[in-house]
């Protein structure tokens, strides 16, 4: 490889987008696929100013349907590839998405949330939650990291790359319009620097020696003929998912332990939830904050623990009740009584949780 | 001691309200402040009111909107409108005279409402490129909170080739820069 394109660590004050192009850079990606749309164009608009200069590849697709199945394509040829998109560009990739659940492409999908339902605004949301997780026809056999930083969209951008290869699974990022569009401080590295070492990637496809004679023949299916052939593989990709799951499974606990009030929020709402904690605690009210960090697997174990302790629940988000499925689904059988906080397509203040709070 | 500053920037696109905000944070960050700055962004390619939210403080900063800002600098009769619901009684709230017809529309609940001339100032005695540089001077003088050394440091990178091929247009800006601080301080 040529020269490593961030050398030791370095601060620097940059938006988001340029933070994922830098953060696919430093993982030594081969290649990003894209079709533009606001708020990911930058992402593409980095990457082709950066991407050359360390020998690495971009392709515009003519529209996400193709950009999602280039970056497949890449994949199978062992490439490590991704491509960045939102709202109805994410909805238009997730065929594809399901064809990398399907045969087990390791491609890692940006998602910069803009708002919904259709072209709605460029600006902001956490409506796309359940496309992310669970678009498409199938089982959302997907890993989905929600980002509330410019360093964690960093750490997280790299850590997709690893763990799509790793456990051969789709990895999505999930950002928002705010992360893409803002700026802030952070520390970019080489992720040798931190001990991160960056999986291998091998193809899929093109192999040498003849499959059935020198080798096993590698099947790469999305087809099937029979009902029955379909539910084996499907119950095996569920199985192989499941087992994974534990391994990955990322939360965030802030003052839980002996919390009255939990306030489960995800992403950039977190930085409200955490502040609003704060706050409320400063005034004596015994508030605590739930983050899943990822949103698949969602942590079950984890978040059914500070619930059981818990006497009041507030899910937090700038969607209609997209986090509070993924909740209640795996809060099963809890009675704790459980409040809504949304504001579609809106942001959500440290500010405004105080309040509503206080107003409980 | 304030720990965090909240600002609002308002004007038509093309005022130069998102170069002031870009200037602006890069100079706190060099400082070694935290910084984040979000522009209001629309589907519409040009026109339109933009806005740039910056928020700067000695700690990490949380959500990148807020309810109410500390300053808000509105600098047309639309920005007005727009940056009124940023105002509480803690908002200092500054507008260009040069805008007719909104004295009724001007907030009534903030800690102070300041009118400044600075775009007849650009116009008559530096020049109108130079009327967002004004703006920045009212801004860094209306919270206090940034070195002027460091603001421009963060104009010369930003514009550092230009004063490169005509020397004559740093004084400009750092002309307008005080001259933006001056008339603040005549009214605080």
């Amino acid at each position: 490889m040529a020269v490593k394109p961030i050398q030791g660590e370095k601060r620097v004050f940059m938006t988001g987008n340029e933070v994922v192009a830098w953060a696919a850079l430093a993982a030594e990606v081969d290649i990003m696929y894209g079709y533009p749309i606001t708020p990911q164009n930058e992402v593409m608009h980095y990457w082709t100013r950066l991407a050359p200069k360390y020998d690495r590849k971009f392709l515009q697709t003519e529209d996400e349907i193709s950009a999602g199945f280039t970056t497949c394509g890449g994949v199978l040829s062992g490439k490590r590839a991704f491509t960045a998109t939102a709202g109805p560009g994410n909805t238009l990739m997730q065929e594809a998405m399901t064809m990398a659940e399907m045969m087990r492409i390791p491609l890692v999908q940006v998602v910069q949330q803009r708002g919904g339902p259709s072209t709605a605004t460029v600006i902001y949301s956490q409506q796309e939650v359940t496309m992310t997780c669970y678009g498409g026809n199938g089982e959302g056999l997907r890993i989905v990291y929600s980002t509330g930083s410019h360093q964690e969209l960093f750490d997280y951008t790299i850590k997709a790359f690893n763990i799509a290869w790793k456990y051969r699974f789709p990895a999505f990022v999930l950002g928002d319009g705010y992360q893409a569009k803002m700026r802030e401080s952070l520390n970019i590295y080489d992720p040798a620097e931190k001990g991160i070492e960056i999986v291998k990637t091998y193809p899929f496809v093109g192999l040498e020696g003849t499959p059935g004679v020198d080798r096993e023949p590698n099947h790469l299916r999305n087809t099937y003929n029979t009902e029955e052939e379909l539910n084996l593989v499907v119950n095996e990709l569920v199985a192989e998912y499941e087992k994974m799951a534990p391994e990955i499974v990322e939360y965030q606990n802030f003052n839980t332990d002996d919390a009255d009030i939990v306030i489960i929020a995800h992403g950039i709402v977190t930085r409200a939830a955490q502040a609003a904690v704060k706050t409320l605690r400063e005034q004596g009210i015994k508030a605590g904050h739930f983050r899943p960090v990822t949103l698949r697997p969602f942590p079950e174990e984890q978040i059914r623990a500070v619930v059981k302790k818990a006497k009041k629940l507030i899910v937090a988000e700038s969607a209609q009740g997209q986090l509070r499925k993924l909740v209640t689904d795996a809060i099963y059988g809890e009675s704790v009584p459980l409040e809504n906080y949304y504001k579609p397509g809106q942001g959500i203040t440290a500010e405004e949780l105080v309040e509503y709070v206080k107003g409980l | 001691m304030i720990k965090t500053v909240k600002i609002a920037l308002a004007g038509e696109g093309g005022q130069g309200v998102q170069s002031v905000a870009g200037i602006m944070v890069e100079a706190a960050y060099e400082e070694g402040k935290e910084a984040l700055y979000i522009p209001n962004f629309g589907v519409e390619q040009r026109g339109g009111v933009s806005v740039a939210y910056c928020q700067i403080s000695d700690e990490k900063i949380g959500s990148p909107k807020f309810v109410y800002a500390d300053l808000v600098v509105a600098l047309s009769d639309r920005a007005v409108l727009r940056t009124k619901q940023y105002v509480n009684k803690d908002t200092v709230f500054i507008y260009d005279t040069f805008i007719e017809g909104i004295e009724d529309d001007l907030p009534t609940n903030a800690k102070r409402v300041l009118g400044i001339p600075a775009l007849e100032i650009a116009k008559k005695e530096l020049h109108p490129r130079v009327f967002n540089v004004i703006i920045m001077g009212v801004a860094i003088a209306a919270t206090d909170f940034i070195e002027m050394s460091a603001i421009k440091t963060a104009l010369e990178k930003k514009l550092g080739y230009k004063f490169e091929q005509d020397p004559s247009l740093r004084d400009l800006n750092f002309k307008a820069l005080a001259r933006g601080v001056e008339l603040v301080k005549d009214l605080l």
